[in-house]
C-alpha cells in the first residue's frame, strides 16, 4: 500500500494514544519535576529519604520477588505436567489454569478474605483443632498480600510455561535418561534449561504484575498495610496530594521498565550461553 | 505494433538498486511467451509490472494501443496465476470461479452458465463444492486457472504456476495449459526457471539476466544458436574458446590455432561455443584445423555416453563420447570441433 | 506422549489445582448460607443472597453500566485497531516495530498509573464526562489486545489472495471486506472475547473513574467488601462465575479454548 494510505489506517489510533496515554503520562512526569523553585527532581530525593515511603516500597519490592519465586516454583512443575499429558486432559487442565484468569480480581482476592479472615476457614479449622486459643490475624499483612497475589498470578506463570514445555521434544528427556540421569537431574538438566525463556518471559509478567497489583493488596492489605499502588490511590484520592501520587507513579513506572529491560537482558544471555552450549 | 508493448521499463525498490533496467518486450496477440532466467533475474517482477502490482520508475507498458502504465490493477483485466494458486479459503470452488464476475454485477444465471463452462472445460465439475484445504495441488491449479480465464482476460499471467507439483504432474499440466491457451487465443505470458518447460510449450522464450532481456527469441533458435554467453551457459553449453577474427569464416584461438566456422561473427574479438555432444575424438591427428590435443582426467559414465573432461592448452572440455569407443583416464587424445556446430557468440 | 508414571510430579500438580480451584468452590459454598455473615461451612441454605442481588438497584445499574462499557470500549477498539493492525500487516515501513510497540504500550503502563493519569487528565483538567473518560481508559486497556491477536491472524493471511482479489477487478478497500476479513473472522471474534472479558474486570482505572451514578461491578464490588461483611459479594461472584463459564464453553465450541490464551 502507498504511505497514504499507511498513514490514513494508522491515524485514529496514533491520535488517541497520543492524546489519551502519553499527554497524560508526560503530565504526570512533568508534575513531579515542577517545583516552586523551578525544574529539580527534589521530589525524588524527598522520596528516597523518607522512611515511610522506603518502607512501602521495599515492601512492594519484596512481596513482588516472593510472589514471583513462588508462581516459577509451583508453576513449573504443574506446567511440566500439563505438557506430558494427552490432548484431551491437557484441553482440561489448562482450561481449568485460564479459568482463574478470566475471573474477576475482586472475586479471587475476596477468595482470601473468606479463608484468612478472622472468622474464615484457616481459623475456624485451627480453633477446632485447638491448635490455637484464639484466632490469628492473618490478613493485612504482608503474609495476605503474597499469598493473595500468588493465587493471583499463578496461572498465568503456568500458561506462559505450557507453550514454551510444548514445543520441547520429548526425545531429549528420553536421551538424558537413557544416558543414565534420572528423572529430576534428566528434568533440570534438558526442560530446565530449554524451557528459560518461558520463565523469564512469566516471571517478567508476574513480578510487574504483583509490583503494580491494586485490587489484591487493597483487599488483603487495607489502608494500613500500604504498598505502591495502594499508596498512590490513597494520595490521590483520600489525601488529595497529586504531586506525591505522581512521583510514586513515576517511581512505579521507572521500577517497571528497570527490571523488565534487566531480566530481558538476562534471558538474551542465557539464550545465547544455550546457544553456545548445545 | 506489437499487441503488449514493455519499453524501457526501470524498476527499482529503494531508490538505488534497479531490479529491472531499461526493460523491452514486445508480445504479439495469441502468443505464448515465457520469461525464462535464474533467480534473481527480474522475470517475476517483470510479471508483476505488467500485472500492475508495482510501479515502474520510468518506462512505459502498452497493450492493444493504449497506454496502461498507470492504469490500477483492478482496471486491468489481466488474468493472474499466482505460484501458491491464492485460492480464497473461505470460498468453495464454484465461488472461487465466480468471485470475479459477480464484482460485474452480472446476472446469476448468465454466471452459472459461464462458471459451470469454465469448470467443465478445467475439468472441475465433480469439484465445484469443495474447499481449497481439501483439493491437491494439481486441483488448486486447476481453479486458480478456471477464476482468471472465466473473466475473459486480455492477458494471461502467470508466476511460476507449476513449480509445487511433482515431476509427472507439471508435464501433464503445462500440456493442458498450452492447449487451453491456443483453444482461448488468449496472449500468455509464463513466467518460470525451468528451460525444458518453457521450451516445450512456449512460441517465443525471454531469457533474462540482472534485469534485461539477453535473448527474446523461438526456443528453437535458442537452442541452436544462442546469442550471448549467458544464454549459452543457461542452456547448458559448457566448453567456451576466446576467438580472434583473421576473416569472415576464420578465427584464431589463444595459442595460434585455426578454426573455420559457418557463421559469422560482427566483432572481431568473440567467444565461440560447442556442446559437448558435438566435439569428436578423432584418431587422426593430422586434421590441423579446428582440433585441439589435450589429456583426460575424468571419465564420467551417463548412460547412453561417456563424458570426458579434457584439459588441453585452450582450457578444459567436457566431450560426450560413443558408448562404443571408451578412452582412458590419462589417455592423450585429439579433439575435433565441427565448422557447423561452433557457434559464435555475439556478447 | 502418554504420562508417564511420576507420582511425585502428580502429586504437586494435584495440589496445585486444588490450590487454585477450592478457594473458588469455598466462595459458591458460603453463596448459599442461610446466616448474616460469611460462614464456611455453611450451616443453613438459602438464595436469599442472590434475590439480594438482583434487587440491588446499585448492583444491576453497575453490571449494567460495566456491560454497556466492555461492549462499547471493545468495538472502538476494534474499529480503531483492525485498521492499524492490516496498515502494520501490510506495508513494510522502518518505523513498524516501533509503531507496533507503541499500540501495545499500554500494557507497560501499570492499571493504576493509568488510572490516576487519566483522572487527572481528563476529568480534572479536561473536565470530560466521567463515562467517556471510562470509555477511553478501557479502550486503551484493551487495543493491544486486538492489535495483538488480529495482527498475528492477519499476518496468517496470504497477501496473494487480496492481489488476486484486485487482479480480479475488485478495488483494494472492497477486497479487504470481502476477501480479508473473512479469514480473519476467528481472529477477530477471539480479540473480541479476550478484550470483552478484561474489559468488564478491569479494576485500577475504573476505581479512579467513578462517580455518583458511574460505578462499574467490580467497583461496586469493592466498595460493598470495604462496608459489609456478607454473601451477597459471594452470590455476585458465583454469577461471574458461571458467566465465565459459559463464554468459556461457547468460545470452546466454536474456536477452541486456545482463542483464549492470547
Amino acid at each position: 500500500m502507498n504511505r497514504k494510505s499507511y498513514l490514513l489506517l494508522m491515524s485514529p489510533g496514533l491520535v488517541l494514544l497520543l492524546f489519551f496515554l502519553v499527554a497524560p503520562i508526560i503530565k504526570i512526569l512533568t508534575t513531579t519535576v515542577i517545583t516552586p523553585q523551578g525544574l529539580s527532581l527534589s521530589n525524588y530525593t524527598k522520596f528516597f529519604r523518607d522512611s515511610y515511603y522506603m518502607a512501602i516500597f521495599v515492601r512492594t519490592l519484596k512481596i513482588a520477588i516472593v510472589t514471583t519465586l513462588f508462581c516459577a516454583l509451583l508453576g513449573i512443575p504443574t506446567a511440566y505436567f500439563i505438557s506430558l499429558c494427552g490432548a484431551q486432559k491437557k484441553k482440561i487442565l489448562l482450561s481449568v489454569s485460564v479459568f482463574p484468569l478470566l475471573t474477576n480480581s475482586v472475586i479471587r482476592s475476596f477468595a482470601w478474605i473468606n479463608i484468612l479472615g478472622k472468622n474464615g476457614v484457616v481459623n475456624s479449622l485451627l480453633l477446632q483443632l485447638h491448635l490455637i486459643k484464639s484466632p490469628l490475624n492473618l490478613l493485612y499483612t504482608d503474609f495476605s498480600i503474597t499469598m493473595g497475589l500468588i493465587y493471583l498470578f499463578l496461572p498465568l506463570m503456568i500458561i506462559s510455561l505450557v507453550g514454551v514445555m510444548d514445543n520441547i521434544d520429548p526425545s531429549f528427556m528420553e536421551a538424558a535418561e537413557s544416558m543414565g540421569a534420572n528423572r529430576v537431574r534428566a528434568f533440570m538438566k534438558v526442560i530446565f534449561p530449554l524451557s528459560l525463556s518461558g520463565i523469564i518471559v512469566g516471571s517478567v509478567l508476574v513480578f510487574t504484575g504483583s509490583l503494580t497489583a491494586y485490587t489484591t493488596p487493597q483487599l488483603l492489605g487495607g489502608n494500613k498495610h500500604l504498598v505502591m499502588s495502594t499508596f498512590i490511590y490513597q494520595k490521590a484520592m483520600t489525601i488529595g496530594d497529586w504531586t506525591g501520587a505522581s512521583v510514586i507513579a513515576t517511581v512505579m513506572i521507572i521500577t517497571t521498565i528497570i527490571v523488565i529491560k534487566l531480566l530481558n537482558m538476562l534471558a538474551t544471555k542465557l539464550d545465547r550461553r544455550e546457544k553456545d552450549g548445545n | 505494433m506489437a499487441f503488449m508493448d514493455l519499453s524501457d521499463i526501470c524498476v527499482s525498490y529503494d531508490g538505488k538498486t534497479n531490479i529491472l533496467k531499461e526493460l523491452d518486450l514486445s508480445v504479439k496477440e495469441g502468443e505464448l511467451v515465457s520469461l525464462l532466467g535464474p533467480s534473481g533475474c527480474g522475470k517475476t517482477t517483470t510479471l508483476r509490472v505488467i500485472g500492475g502490482f508495482i510501479p515502474p520508475v520510468s518506462g512505459t507498458f502498452t497493450l492493444d494501443g493504449t497506454d496502461m502504465t498507470h492504469v490500477p490493477v483492478h482496471k486491468r483485466n489481466f488474468g493472474f496465476v499466482f505460484q501458491s494458486y491464492a485460492l480464497f479459503p473461505h470460498l468453495d470452488v464454484r465461488n472461487n470461479v465466480a468471485f470475479g464476475l459477480k464484482l460485474q454485477k452480472m446476472e446469476q444465471s448468465l454466471i452459472d452458465t459461464k462458471v459451470n463452462e469454465m469448470m467443465e472445460i478445467c475439468g472441475l465439475t465433480e469439484l465445484s463444492d469443495r474447499f481449497p484445504k481439501n483439493m491437491s495441488g494439481g486441483q488448486r491449479q486447476r481453479v486458480a486457472l478456471a477464476r482468471a480465464l472465466v473473466l475473459e482476460p486480455k492477458l494471461l499471467l502467470l508466476d511460476e504456476p507449476l513449480s509445487n507439483l511433482d515431476a509427472k504432474l507439471r508435464i501433464s499440466m503445462r500440456l493442458e495449459i498450452k492447449k487451453l491457451q491456443k483453444k482461448m487465443g488468449i496472449t500468455t505470458i509464463f513466467v518460470t526457471h525451468d528451460q525444458e518447460e518453457c521450451f516445450s510449450i512456449s512460441d517465443r522464450v525471454a531469457v533474462m539476466n540482472k534485469g534485461k532481456v539477453e535473448m527474446f527469441d523461438t526456443p528453437e533458435n535458442i537452442y541452436t544458436t544462442p546469442t550471448t554467453e549467458f544464454v549459452a551457459r543457461f542452456i547448458g553449453f559448457e566448453n567456451f574458446i576466446d576467438f580472434t577474427k583473421l576473416e569472415e569464416h576464420t578465427y584464431k584461438a589463444q595459442d595460434g590455432s585455426l578454426f573455420h566456422t559457418d557463421v559469422i561473427s560482427v566483432k572481431d574479438q568473440c567467444k565461440a561455443t560447442i556442446r559437448p555432444d558435438d566435439i569428436k575424438i578423432i584418431n587422426d591427428v593430422n586434421i590441423a584445423e579446428n582440433s585441439i590435443t589435450g589429456k583426460i582426467i575424468v571419465r564420467t559414465f551417463l548412460g547412453k555416453s561417456y563424458q570426458y573432461e579434457i584439459h588441453t592448452r585452450l582450457g578444459r572440455f567436457l566431450v560426450n563420447g560413443d558408448i562404443e569407443d571408451v578412452h582412458k583416464r590419462e589417455e592423450i587424445v585429439t579433439i575435433y570441433l565441427p565448422s557447423n556446430k561452433l557457434i559464435l557468440l555475439q556478447s | 506422549m502418554a504420562t508417564r508414571k511420576n507420582t511425585p510430579l502428580t502429586i504437586i500438580a494435584i495440589i496445585v489445582f486444588a490450590f487454585l480451584i477450592l478457594p473458588l468452590v469455598i466462595i459458591t459454598i458460603t453463596a448459599f448460607g442461610g446466616e448474616n455473615t460469611i460462614v464456611f461451612p455453611i450451616k443453613s441454605f438459602s438464595l436469599k443472597w442472590f434475590a439480594n442481588v438482583f434487587n440491588s438497584e446499585t448492583f444491576v445499574t453497575s453490571f449494567l453500566l460495566s456491560l454497556k462499557l466492555a461492549l462499547l470500549a471493545t468495538v472502538l477498539a476494534l474499529l480503531v485497531g483492525i485498521p492499524a493492525a492490516y496498515a502494520l500487516a501490510r506495508h513494510w515501513e522502518k518505523g513498524n516495530t516501533f509503531l507496533k510497540s507503541f499500540f501495545l504500550s499500554p500494557t507497560l503502563v501499570p492499571g493504576i498509573v493509568l488510572g490516576f493519569a487519566l483522572f487527572q487528565f481528563l476529568i480534572i483538567i479536561l473536565q470530560i464526562p466521567l463515562f467517556i473518560g471510562l470509555l477511553l481508559g478501557h479502550f486503551l486497556t484493551v487495543l493491544p489486545y486486538i492489535i495483538r491477536i488480529v495482527g498475528a491472524s492477519m499476518e496468517q493471511v496470504d497477501i496473494s489472495i487480496e492481489e488476486v482479489a484486485w487482479s480480479l477487478g475488485c478495488t483494494k478497500p472492497k477486497a479487504f471486506f470481502k476477501v480479508v476479513l473473512p479469514n480473519i473472522s476467528s481472529g477477530i471474534t477471539s480479540a473480541f472475547m479476550l478484550a470483552f472479558i478484561n474489559s468488564f474486570n478491569n479494576i485500577p482505572v475504573s476505581m479512579f473513574l467513578t462517580g455518583p451514578g458511574v460505578s462499574t461491578l467490580p467497583t461496586t464490588l469493592m466498595n460493598y467488601i470495604e462496608y459489609y461483611y456478607d454473601p451477597t459479594v459471594s452470590a455476585v461472584s458465583v454469577i461471574l462465575m458461571l458467566a465465565t463459564i459459559a463464554i468459556m464453553y461457547l468460545v470452546e465450541k466454536t474456536l477452541g479454548i486456545g482463542a483464549l490464551l492470547g
